[in-house]
């Protein structure tokens, strides 16, 4: 595990960085729809066709740059069973951004969803950013659920919609960069310089921060 | 009751108050033999004009009722002057002496009263309630009125069941000037050290009244001297770093004139390194059947499991035994009978599903539920294993079938993701559909509250779990408890599927025909649990991991660990956990290990019948009540009486706060 905790992370150009924003998100949705898939691919850039499914839950962090800021996530990913759903509130409980994903091969992973987003509008942060994600676009000769119908929904409700797939990656980056450019980062500035400005090496712990609430 | 005044006769030591017919409960560092024994409860004056409470068991105070007052002098100048046990005592009567139980109030820093005032409890130590009394009499009210004659109390604020002792010692007026000066304890201030104490986030678990006890404790012995004036939330801030470090210190601070011994932060024995043995052998295994095939000697065969496994020769005919497919007892005989009714048995029930037409399965969606989870997760069950790698790997057809099939044979229960990884490696094993099935239906009968759907069997386990670690690795507890993590879930994965996630298929299988044993106690899967964390502490704590990381950290332990190591240990902990001398009922009860207060609640019951007590009768713990939230009724709290039970079942209380 590389690790570098001290001095300030060089930008390609030499410029120090000045601001680093830490979210937590939350991964919910239908068990098999992707959720561990879409993190995998975004954090290590992998995709595994057998992708065991998730016990309990997974931590893992990434970060994404943007010309002056770092936005770091720590991602939760969960359980998708019926079963394991009164465990969820612990996980999304004082998450920033939440990306609900259905199976656009299957209809009622889209209907679980909707109850997904309800559940957090109701109970999550007021000011939670919500994406939703219909994966497995690579398999859209066994389409169940129409885009239009999707689309419609998310902006019905204010949320983020991209399709995605996991599989071949389209969209994966592109929509947790979406989340992180919707995310307030105005108080980012001070609390990222106190943070240290580095980025974090794959695998490595970040510290708690009261960044970009 | 009596009260009586001091007798007039014996003015250098005087029962100032005699509360009679209370129960000596627990007491700590006393023989049990104590516990449950009758006495009088008095405050005493002392010939130094200090004060105690003191308890003298009825047995004693029949003795010699003439002498009783002058022996008393006796007993009571003994302790000081060391002098020798001589004259007209008697040993039988030394040996009634030594059960005197005495608390010097000037040592007294916490007591409450609990159960319909009925019960009370001392503390002279910051967490650790060393003695309880019960008053069988009326209640402890007017014990508690006379008390608070001769201390200044104030109760606390998130108990009011328990009262702080301000002042031990109305002579020292020095003391109390500097008390006045430091102003630490009127509303005001107090206030200030409440709102420090419970602002205090890093610790949010730890219970309030412990870390308010601590504080009066620093506040008496580490500024005594304290003569200028500071600014009250300085000195509280200090104090309470003080009070954190304090927590650390291990030392226990002995008292050891003849008549206490309060034995502090106790610690556990050495964990013994007991070495693993080598695996059932094929010779062994024939030697211990006899000519028709009936096991002769279960207990041995188990023994023998547990100390060093199966050879994997013979793992598919042991585990069918300890799976429960198979009785010890059947010839060989038998046995065959029973393979072919129990083929029957699993064709019928395969036959059922595999008869559902696509039109019955399109109209019946709690079925079409439950096949497309199994189909979910049987796609994605140890793919990378050879056994099942692959694509239109037959070996899937073969999980799937069992699973649908155990959808009919336990519909409610269902599917629940986690099955898939339990019954992947029986059928790696066995290879045969039928056998795998019978296994899987016995291994599920040993964890099926594990798929509760309120997931009460597993919040249950978390919080054995987490009371096991607060007894074998305090420290480890504590940080955990600090860093939001006391609820354990981040043991969840281990405990649902029994480490399958965590080890090697060869090594699983070791591990689980050891814990199929049940051997050497109840819960042994928990030990299991420490015995890794325990590995972890200093990791865990010297880089200060909070919540996520802690999370992280044992998930990425998965395939790292020794098995045999890890049992190892998890045994050598279970040997210094019951060998404790401050072993509580709580842990026996998780260990399976009879209560000690268990003939209190059985025997002519001097309990208020309206407070259970679970610490006692686990059977009558609720774990689904009302809307599935509440899993542990709210009187657990007054009701685990063990030392440092106050800490753990608040925690118990966040627990389900959480998981709720
Ligand atoms: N074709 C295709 N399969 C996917 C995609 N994402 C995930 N999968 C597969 O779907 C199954 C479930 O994925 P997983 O990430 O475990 O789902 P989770 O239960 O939501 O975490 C696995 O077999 C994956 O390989 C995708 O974008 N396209
Ligand atoms: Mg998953």
């Amino acid at each position: 595990m590389a690790t570098n905790r001290t001095g300030a992370a060089q930008r390609p150009n030499g410029a120090p960085q000045t601001k680093v924003c830490q979210f937590k998100l939350v991964l919910l949705g239908e068990s098999a729809v992707g959720k561990s898939s879409l993190v995998l691919r975004f954090v290590k850039g992998q995709f595994h066709e057998y992708q065991e499914s998730t016990i309990g839950a997974a931590f893992l962090t990434q970060a994404i740059r943007f010309d002056d800021t770092t936005v770091k996530f720590e991602i939760w990913d969960t359980a998708g069973q019926e079963r394991y759903h009164s465990l969820a509130p612990m996980y999304y409980r004082g998450a920033q951004s939440a990306i609900v994903v259905y199976d656009i091969t299957n209809q009622d992973t889209f209907g679980r969803a909707k109850n997904w987003v309800k559940e957090l509008q109701r109970q999550a942060s007021p000011s939670i950013v919500i994406a939703l994600a219909g994966n497995k676009s690579d398999l859209a000769a066994k389409r169940m659920v129409e885009f239009e119908e999707a689309q419609a929904y998310a902006d019905e409700n204010g949320l983020l919609f991209m399709e995605t797939s996991a599989k071949t990656a389209m969209n994966v980056n592109d929509i947790f960069l979406a989340i992180a450019n919707k995310l307030p980062k105005s108080e980012a500035g001070a609390a990222g310089a106190a943070g240290g400005g580095r980025r974090l090496a794959d695998g490595e712990q970040p510290r708690p921060s009261q960044c970009c609430k | 009751m009596s009260t009586s005044s001091g007798d007039e006769l014996h003015d250098q030591y005087k029962d100032l108050f005699t509360q009679d017919g209370v129960l000596l409960k627990t007491s700590v560092g006393r023989p049990v033999s104590d516990f449950n024994s009758i006495g009088m409860l008095c405050i005493v004056q002392n010939a130094d004009g200090t004060k105690c409470i003191e308890w003298r068991p009825n047995d004693l105070i029949t003795i010699d009722s003439d002498t009783q007052d002058q022996e008393w002098a006796v007993v009571n100048t003994v302790g000081r002057r060391q002098r020798t046990l001589s004259g007209n005592i008697t040993s039988d009567y030394a040996n009634l002496r030594a059960r005197i139980i005495k608390i010097p109030l000037d040592d007294l820093k916490t007591f409450r009263i609990t159960r319909n005032n009925q019960q009370m409890q001392f503390s002279t130590k910051p967490g650790v309630w060393q003695n309880t009394f019960y008053f069988q009499h009326g209640n402890a009210e007017i014990f508690v009125a006379y008390l608070k004659n001769h201390l200044k109390t104030a109760k606390t604020r998130h108990d009011r069941n328990t009262y702080m002792v301000v002042e031990p010692n109305d002579e020292s007026q020095v003391l109390n000037k500097s008390f006045a000066e430091l102003d630490i304890f009127t509303e005001n201030t107090t206030d200030v050290v409440w709102n420090l104490v419970s602002n205090f986030k890093q610790r949010p678990y730890e219970t309030t009244l412990e870390a308010f006890s601590k504080l009066t404790d620093i506040v008496y012995y580490g500024n005594e001297d304290v003569n200028g004036k500071r600014d009250v939330s300085e000195e509280v801030a200090d104090l309470l770093t003080k009070s954190m470090s304090a927590l650390e210190d291990t030392t226990s601070v002995t008292r050891s004139d003849e008549y206490e011994v309060i034995s502090v932060k106790p610690t556990l024995p050495p964990r013994p390194c007991i070495p693993r043995g080598s695996p059932l052998s094929t010779e062994k295994w024939d030697a211990l059947q006899d000519a028709d095939g009936r096991i002769v000697e279960v207990e041995g065969v188990k023994q023998l499991i547990f100390r060093g496994g199966v050879a994997h020769s013979i793992r598919s005919t042991v585990w069918k035994y300890l799976l429960d497919y198979f009785p010890w007892k059947m010839t060989h005989a038998e046995l065959k009978t029973l393979q072919k009714r129990k083929t029957e048995e699993y064709f019928s029930m395969k036959l059922q599903w595999r008869s559902v037409t696509e039109g019955q399965e399109n109209r019946f969606s709690e079925y079409r539920d439950r096949k497309s989870l199994v189909e979910k997760d049987v796609n994605r069950t140890d793919r990378t294993h050879p056994f099942f790698a692959g694509d239109n790997n037959p070996h899937l057809a073969v999980l799937q079938d069992i699973l649908m099939t155990y959808v009919m044979y336990n519909f409610d229960l269902g599917y629940v993701q986690g099955m898939s990884d339990i019954l992947a490696p029986l059928l790696l094993l066995l290879g045969n559909e039928v056998d795998s099935f019978w296994c899987f239906v016995g291994f599920m009968e040993k964890i099926a509250s594990n798929f509760d759907m309120d997931q009460a069997g597993m919040k249950h386990q978390l919080l054995q779990l987490q009371q096991l670690l607060m007894f074998a690795s305090p420290e480890l507890a504590q940080h955990l408890s600090q860093k939001d993590s006391g609820n354990m879930y981040f043991c969840f994965r281990w405990l649902l599927v029994w480490f399958k996630r965590e080890f090697s298929h060869i090594d699983i299988m070791r591990l689980w025909e050891v814990l199929w044993t049940g051997l050497p106690c109840a819960n042994f899967h928990l030990l299991i649990c420490v015995a890794i964390l325990d590995a972890e502490k200093e990791v865990i704590i010297s880089r200060d991991y909070g919540f996520t990381e802690i999370l992280k950290h044992v998930n990425d332990l998965s395939m790292t660990l020794d098995v045999d190591r890890v049992l190892s240990s998890a045994e050598g902990i279970y040997h210094q956990i019951v060998s404790a001398p401050h072993l509580t009922d709580q842990i026996r009860i998780v260990l399976g290990i009879e209560p000690l207060n268990l003939s209190m609640s059985t025997n002519s019951d001097p309990e208020p019948s309206t407070s259970t007590l679970p610490s006692t009768k686990p059977s009558q713990v609720e774990l689904k009540e009302g809307n599935g939230n509440t899993i542990f009724g709210q009187e657990m709290d007054e009701d685990v009486v063990v030392y440092n039970g106050l800490r753990i079942t608040i925690v118990t209380k966040t627990v389900w706060a959480l998981l709720a």
